[in-house]
């Protein structure tokens, strides 16, 4: 390769290193930095060593609460999620008729579902006087305290996080598909029914997209904030307070931003913890082409 | 060489042209409601005619403000001209360099207009980091319509609220009650009450200490209780179960179920707008416990007005300043999307052409006749709030009780109050 061709190769890519520079890679290494000081957002940060993590982990009372609270939806909602996405798949994998809206029509939660305007709409659906109350009074249940019952409240965010399920389900549709027919075929002979074919051919070869879509799906819960920010504010009783929202008081009311960068940085870590088990993991149960394990 | 001197000529004009432009690029951000942005943005377009400038609106709701002014004044990306809630004035401005001192534009900015004590209260260190756009405070409003489908009148004593709540519930139902307070409502009806029954308010406003003690505290809180149990207060996690909804999009509120609230005076016609056809709400003013050493108002500077410290333009922003709250043109455009205003020739205005309500004026004067101690900006610090609030909701659900709650609200408000 000439030697214009290569600089116009860098040139090609250097916005995206730019912006990978700038965007990404100074604010990540600027946060590790005022994880370490005492900074106030408006005077010079100052160095504090290790003062935020020690009393992160000996005297916050909130960060432990908000640290149960978020595994507790994290280990909710990535399950949930998933086998909801996968079962609608499955299902939209079927030859219907008008197939293709249907698998349109299931995706739009996903386009919509991050935004402020379905947070709302789904504080009135569950609100006291909402749609699922009312649903409940029509077949004569009583009404639920969704949002003013700590039990309950965190349970609500976690359907809405399930019922934005599109981008999973299209991932898992798009598995479904690539799966040989012709092993069907040949389990259908040897006498194989539905629920074994599904258990012992459909899910070994799309285990690869599962492990994909469980990595994904953790890293989004473990950042929510749209939904607990609009819904809840983080109430009752901090039952719906995740960490990111612990991390933007900390940060934008409190101006305690170095302590806030520690708070998220142990997000991180935990976040890093948890992928790398699952990566230790899938070595016993991730099937790739051409695997020679039996 | 004639070529020359016509050159220079035209250059020293063109310069001496430039010296008094006055044209200039500004932007100015404030939070409040669509009445506010309409009549706040045309007092800009008529402002920015009369002087020659151009401002940029930069308008939101109230919820996120104060993290958009905290990031935009570390960034140093802040408007000109804005407008910053009271009690933020020693968040940012803690030496009184944060804002610029507008006595440094006393030859633009008609400061007069504004009572002496107002312009102390907006001051750091002899530096006068903002004007007040008007003065608000706490008063009970109350929605007498279904006072009077209660057959009851509109209370004018604590007593006479606790003893409504009882007629609400036997009379009305089970959803109707005459007061609403949770989070921050409920935690300035205890500051009320308990300012009320010490006389003294929460933080001395002198020293940053906290003035009152545990016993003073539980004792409102199991008065608080007490109103919950008499029906006068939705209990907390009933009120929870709207989600996090405001008072004013609240159905409850809407259809007069919760006939009450202890709101700011300025925020009349937000929480009566909102009032189905037919609903009339009143201001009561300060509802007084049975011996109490005075009214125990909250009351404070409003929405101040300040300038960028960082403004390339401070001159054009105090121009701009001065024509929105004391010239005529800018006080008819801002009208009361600001309540009454605190320059005196802005309230005359309003007053004499009828700009202002005459139930403005009354909420108004509710507040400024009641008596009480001074209030410290601290109050409204974000780790104080969040402590008192977090403590009330955990005596709220049952998970303190009084005496615990006393004692974990004191402690957390001074740890809060530490590095003051």
């Amino acid at each position: 390769m000439g030697g214009d061709n290569r600089y116009l190769g860098l040139a090609y890519v250097a916005p995206y290193i730019i912006g990978l520079l700038v965007f990404t890679a100074f604010p990540f290494l600027a946060s590790l930095y005022l994880s370490f000081t005492d900074y106030d957002l408006l005077s010079k940060p100052e160095w504090t060593g290790l003062d935020n993590y020690e009393r992160l982990m000996t005297r916050d009372r909130t960060f432990n609460k908000s640290l149960r609270v978020t595994l507790l939806y994290v280990f909710m909602t990535v399950p949930l999620k998933l086998a909801f996405a996968l079962l609608v798949a499955v299902v939209l994998n079927y030859r219907l008729k008008a197939i293709g809206f249907f698998r349109t029509a299931y995706y739009v939660p996903s386009i919509l579902g991050g935004s402020i305007a379905i947070a709302v709409l789904w504080r009135y659906i569950f609100a006291e006087v909402g749609l699922v109350n009312m649903g409940l009074e029509a077949i004569g249940l009583e009404p639920v305290n969704w949002f003013g019952d700590p039990q309950n409240a965190l349970f609500t965010l976690t359907l809405l996080r399930c019922w934005q399920f599109g981008s999973a389900m299209v991932i898992f549709l798009a598995a479904l598909q690539s799966v040989d027919k012709s092993l069907y075929e040949a389990s259908s002979i040897d006498g194989a029914n539905k629920w074994h074919q599904f258990r012992f051919i459909t899910v070994p070869l799309i285990t690869p997209v599962i492990f994909f879509n469980l990595i994904m799906q953790t890293v989004q819960a473990f950042q929510e904030f749209n939904g607990p920010y609009i819904i809840t504010d983080g109430g009752p009783l901090k039952s719906t307070y995740l960490l990111p929202l612990y991390i933007y008081d900390k940060a934008f009311k409190s101006f305690d931003m170095g302590y806030a960068s520690a708070i998220a940085w142990i997000l991180f870590v935990i976040i890093m913890v948890l992928t790398l088990i699952a990566f230790w993991s899938s070595k016993k149960w991730v099937y790739y082409a051409g695997d020679k394990r039996s | 060489m004639t070529h020359f001197k016509t050159f220079i000529a035209t250059a020293l004009a063109t310069t001496a042209i430039g010296g008094t432009a006055v044209a200039e690029e500004l932007r100015m951000s404030w939070w409040g409601g669509d009445s506010r942005h309409e009549a706040t943005q045309a007092a800009l377009q008529v402002c920015g005619e009369k002087y020659g400038h151009t401002i940029s609106p930069e308008f939101t709701g109230w919820s996120g403000h104060f993290e958009k002014v905290a990031t935009q004044l570390a960034g140093g990306t802040e408007a000109d001209i804005m407008q910053i809630n009271w009690p933020w004035l020693p968040i940012f401005s803690e030496n009184g360099d944060g804002f610029a001192d507008l006595n440094d534009f006393a030859d633009i900015i008609d400061l007069e207009q504004w009572p002496a004590p107002l312009r102390e209260a907006s001051s750091r260190n002899g530096a006068l980091n903002g004007l007040p756009a008007s003065l608000s405070g706490r008063i009970f409003f109350f929605n007498k319509t279904t006072f009077d489908a209660a057959g009851i009148p509109v209370p004018t004593t604590m007593e006479e609220l606790m003893a409504a709540g009882p007629v609400f519930r036997d009379t009305l139902g089970e959803d109707y009650y005459p007061l609403e307070g949770t989070g921050l409502d409920a935690s300035l009806l205890i500051q009320m009450i308990t300012t009320q029954r010490t006389g003294k308010s929460l933080i001395n406003p002198e020293t940053n200490e906290v003035q009152w003690t545990a016993a003073d505290i539980q004792e409102s809180l199991e008065y608080y209780q007490q109103m919950v149990d008499n029906h006068v207060l939705q209990a907390w996690r009933d009120k929870a179960a709207a989600g996090n909804v405001p008072l004013h999009e609240n159905v409850n509120w809407t259809q007069g179920r919760i006939a009450g609230s202890y709101q700011w005076d300025t925020t009349y016609f937000k929480i009566s707008d909102p009032l189905e056809e037919g609903q009339e709400l009143v201001p009561s003013g300060l509802l007084r416990i049975e011996g109490a050493m005075n009214d125990g108002v909250y009351r404070k500077p409003s929405m101040v007005f300040s300038i960028s410290a960082n403004s390339e333009h401070p001159e054009a922003a105090a121009q701009i300043l001065n024509c929105l709250t004391t010239e005529p043109e800018g006080i008819a455009a801002m009208a009361s999307a600001r309540g009454v205003p605190s320059a005196a020739v802005a309230a005359a205005q309003l007053l004499d052409t009828g700009a202002i309500e005459q139930i403005q004026v009354d909420a108004q004067n509710m507040v400024l006749a009641a008596e009480a101690p001074a209030i410290s900006p601290f109050n409204e610090d974000p780790d104080v709030r969040a402590g008192i609030e977090d403590t009330l909701e955990l005596f709220a659900y049952g998970e303190l009780d009084s005496a615990e709650a006393a004692e974990e609200l004191l402690m957390l408000v001074n740890e809060a109050l530490e590095d003051k």
